[in-house]
């Protein structure tokens, strides 16, 4: 299934990647149309490029472009706003949303939402193509993005077809099922491109499917490997975990967000899913590998190099797909690679990238009650007494977690690791106390003195260096929405009530914000196009471009 | 097969969530999702109803309640001997599993499997059924999909499995009776609640989301006192009691905020499960 002049152009590829920037420099000058490989890097987004969902490997979301300044800021204004016209309400879901991070290659942004591809001239705002599919199932709740590697882009439907589309005219180019809408499988998720792998994952809670992760030939679409998210037999490493095949055959672990990527560990680091059935845990005791994980991987292979597991035995649907942020820091004198993930359970991790060991486990929104504390690997311990319950069981971190699929960010400047929190109590209900249940097996509910909070967390302790909990709540306007993005000038911008706001990383004040039509529905991104830096944010059916000046 | 009662919130809400999270405020269910939250401080969208949650899922064709609940008794007389009560395995596989059933339309498939069987594999034909119970017996099986599949039919029992009487009310008498009285602010509270979740709830805590009043302090050092109609870190808008709004940037007026809730909020990280079991059936006994 690998073609064999591919991998030998990826090698090649690679090289250059760890070259000199002369010979960068003129690899970029002589790429022909689309992506160049060389954009895509574990510390460093090319100024002029966004080239894939995080803008590099690392998950970072943090940007060397200074020109926007916490000094000139007030200048920042909107200088395009893009709407989505021409397409109805989504089924079951109603109104459109961008939640993907709009890739910027050669001047022209890729953005989605369920069923859509759109292409915009980066300058104007104004369309140059779309791709409209016709899906036959799945959920259509939300879309990250596309991937793109050359020329060609890649797109997941909500009825799990892989979608390969020429990036100067929007046509298809072909496509493949990878994941079948009628086992409750959909795919929402942004394809990340390592080598010449297209790298893609899956969502699917409804019917006790497995999880799975593939990788794909970018110009075939065929498959290369496929990871699953469980122990495939008995015996095998990991189904020590599960009391049987039966449960362990449909366990979950669904790997529905973009994870990050070590060019010199050659490590693709990924987070899975909650468990299932998700509320009720009676009919698979054990800790369930490698559900609710962070694994990594080899992905020329698909084999698995180590995983940690941030929610054992997860009981409370809490996907721990969060983005395992890669970060190189200094730590008692010795230069460490490393890896953050602020998880839907409520703890922080802080791992060793090369293996996996950790070095903070640590709640950063309330206690975490759910667990007993830790083991000796950092592994929170859920407490059996706190599982969902007939009558209800309350924990102090929130129905949805405590944080959830907004990026994150992380700022080497500041060391600090930033992430829109949920803090508050809610209720776990037990619905289906059968021995062996199936689907959600029960629900959570209760949103018990919960808000939204800015936090911003020290790498080296796990302890929060500053929060900012935004006043006002509800129907009054108040909130933290989308995720984050950090830069070199210290400037952090996320979703602030129905404004895009920058605060100062170092301090949580609020420096600069500007009223758009709603709430920050992705996460923030920027580039720099004629000189002028741009920030690109989604709020609901629209994208907005902001210069300083606004020209 | 849907209540909207409120009676049968937690089912209302659970699939509203369609996915888990969801906050029940009395009545009202915040909507929220498992892979998909909405975003942290978007109000509930209006005009969702329940029933949409079967559309969203993308579960297709609706079974046919009707043939279904025929196919139930055919099932029950047929396949459940070997294959459980409730079509999930016994010496027989799992078919709500089966990816033969989850890939069936209308019985098609399921149908001609049926008329066949696989004899070798220890499934019999199914021949003498005529082509209607067939049918029937896979709008059955697609039945039983539906209700596991669709989070927004899921329902909680209403029943009770634990919490003692006695012991709620020594609880109430020792933290609650400060503020609250049982035949006072609280009498008949346990026919307003009568299902366990929504007293649950009650009990932790009471939040009416409704407009909050503030008193909002000028720059100049006027002190105005009003409804927040709109108050975030950039604006705050006060409506007074003459119907007129005031608006200032945030960071010019001091606000202030009168809480309620503080006694709920000091007890919420006190709580035990057994407390809150023991409390809700009390209080389900005050009429």
């Amino acid at each position: 299934m690998k073609r064999p002049s591919l991998r030998t152009f990826a090698q090649l590829t690679a090289v250059a990647v760890l070259s000199s920037s002369a010979l960068l420099a003129q690899r970029t000058s002589s790429t022909p149309a689309g992506l160049s490989p060389n954009a895509l890097q574990l510390f460093h987004q090319p100024p002029d490029t966004w080239p894939t969902y995080n803008g590099d490997y690392s998950g970072q979301r943090f940007s060397a472009i200074k020109q926007i300044t916490q000094q000139n800021i007030k200048d920042l204004k909107i200088k395009w706003k893009s709407k989505i016209t021409g397409i109805p309400p989504l089924r079951g879901s109603g109104p459109l949303i961008i939640k993907s991070t709009p890739l910027m290659v050669n001047g022209v942004l890729y953005f989605t939402i369920p069923d859509h591809v759109f292409a915009v001239d980066a300058r104007t705002g104004k369309e140059k193509w779309r791709f409209n599919f016709e899906d036959q199932g799945g959920h259509v709740l939300g879309q990250r993005g596309v991937g793109m590697y050359g020329k060609w882009i890649y797109f997941l439907t909500p009825d799990g077809w892989f979608i390969s589309l020429d990036s100067e005219t929007g046509k298809e180019r072909w496509r493949k099922k990878v994941a079948d809408e009628k086992l409750q499988y959909f795919t929402t998720m942004a394809a990340v491109i390592v080598k010449n792998h297209v790298i893609i994952g899956i969502g699917g809670d409804a019917m006790d499917v497995p999880g799975y992760l593939e990788a794909r030939d970018p110009e075939t679409g065929e498959m290369q490997w496929r990871w699953w998210s469980e122990p495939q037999k008995m015996g095998d490493p990991g189904s020590e975990t599960w009391p049987n095949l039966q449960s362990m055959r449909h366990g979950g672990g669904m790997t529905w967000l973009p994870g990050t990527y070590d060019p010199e560990l050659n490590l693709l680091y990924w987070g899975t899913g909650n468990t299932n059935p998700v509320f009720a845990g009676q009919g698979r005791k054990g800790a369930n590998l490698y559900t609710d994980s962070i694994v990594a991987l080899n992905p020329d292979t698909g084999k698995m190099v180590w995983y940690f597991q941030g929610s054992p035995h997860d009981t409370h649907d809490w996907d721990n797909v969060e983005t395992p942020v890669l970060f190189d820091m200094e730590v008692d004198g010795k230069p460490r690679k490393l890896l953050a993930q602020a998880a839907r359970c409520g703890y922080f991790f802080v791992l060793d990238r090369t293996n996996g060991k950790y070095l903070i486990s640590k709640p950063f929104t309330k206690t975490a009650d759910w667990s007993k504390g830790i083991d000796d690997r950092g592994q929170p311990i859920p407490d059996p007494d706190k599982e969902p319950k007939v009558d209800g069981s309350m924990v102090d971190v929130a129905s949805n977690g405590a944080t959830n699929w907004p990026p994150p960010s992380y700022s080497p400047q500041t060391k600090l690791f930033y992430v829109n929190a949920t803090e508050g109590y809610s209720v776990a209900y037990l619905y289906d106390t059968s021995p062996e249940p199936e689907g959600y097996g029960g629900g959570s509910s209760g949103a018990f003195d919960t808000h939204s909070s800015l936090i911003a967390l020290d790498v080296l302790t796990g302890d929060v260096k500053w929060k900012h909990v935004p006043k006002g709540r509800g129907a009054e306007g108040g909130g933290m929405s989308g995720g984050i993005l950090t830069t070199v000038a210290d400037l952090l911008f996320t979703g602030d009530s129905d404004r895009l706001a920058a605060f100062d990383a170092a301090t949580g004040k609020i420096v600069w914000s500007q009223k758009l039509d709603g709430h920050v529905s992705n996460g923030p991104s920027t580039w720099t196009l004629d000189n002028k830096q741009n920030i690109i944010v989604g709020v609901g059916d629209s994208l907005y471009a902001l210069t300083l000046g606004g020209n | 097969m849907i209540s909207k009662k409120p009676g049968s919130l937690l089912a209302i809400g659970s699939l509203l969530c369609l996915s888990s999270a969801v906050a029940i405020l009395h009545g009202r269910p915040v909507l929220a999702s498992a892979q998909e939250p909405e975003l942290h401080s978007q109000p509930p969208e209006k005009g969702r109803q329940p029933d949409r949650s079967h559309i969203f899922l993308g579960l297709g064709r609706e079974p046919d309640a009707a043939a279904a609940k025929r196919g139930d008794v055919l099932y029950q007389q047929n396949c459940q001997a070997c294959h459980g009560t409730r079509a999930r395995g016994g010496i027989g596989p799992n078919l709500v599993r089966s990816v033969l059933v989850l890939h069936d339309d209308q019985g098609e498939e399921i149908g001609a499997f049926l008329k066949e069987g696989r004899p070798q594999n220890g499934m019999p034909s199914f021949a003498q059924l005529t082509d209607a119970q067939r049918y029937d017996i896979a709008e059955y099986l697609h039945m039983e999909i539906e209700l596991a599949a669709n989070r927004g039919l899921y329902k909680h029992s209403g029943e009770m499995t634990s919490g003692n009487v006695e012991k709620g009310k020594q609880f109430f008498a020792a933290q609650c009776a400060s503020c609250h009285s049982t035949t006072g602010d609280l009498a008949g509270i346990g026919s307003k609640f009568s299902q366990p979740a929504a007293m649950l709830a009650r009990i932790a805590w009471p939040d009416t989301r409704g407009p909050r009043k503030a008193t909002v302090t000028t720059p100049d050092g006027k002190q105005m006192t009003g409804v927040l109609e709109h108050y975030d870190d950039f604006e705050t808008a006060l409506k007074t009691s003459d119907g007129s709004t005031m608006t200032w940037p945030t960071d010019s007026v001091k606000v202030a905020i009168p809480d309620p809730l503080q006694g709920h909020r000091a007890l919420l990280p006190k709580y035990t499960d057994d407390d809150l079991h023991n409390l809700t059936r009390y209080l389900l006994t005050v009429k």
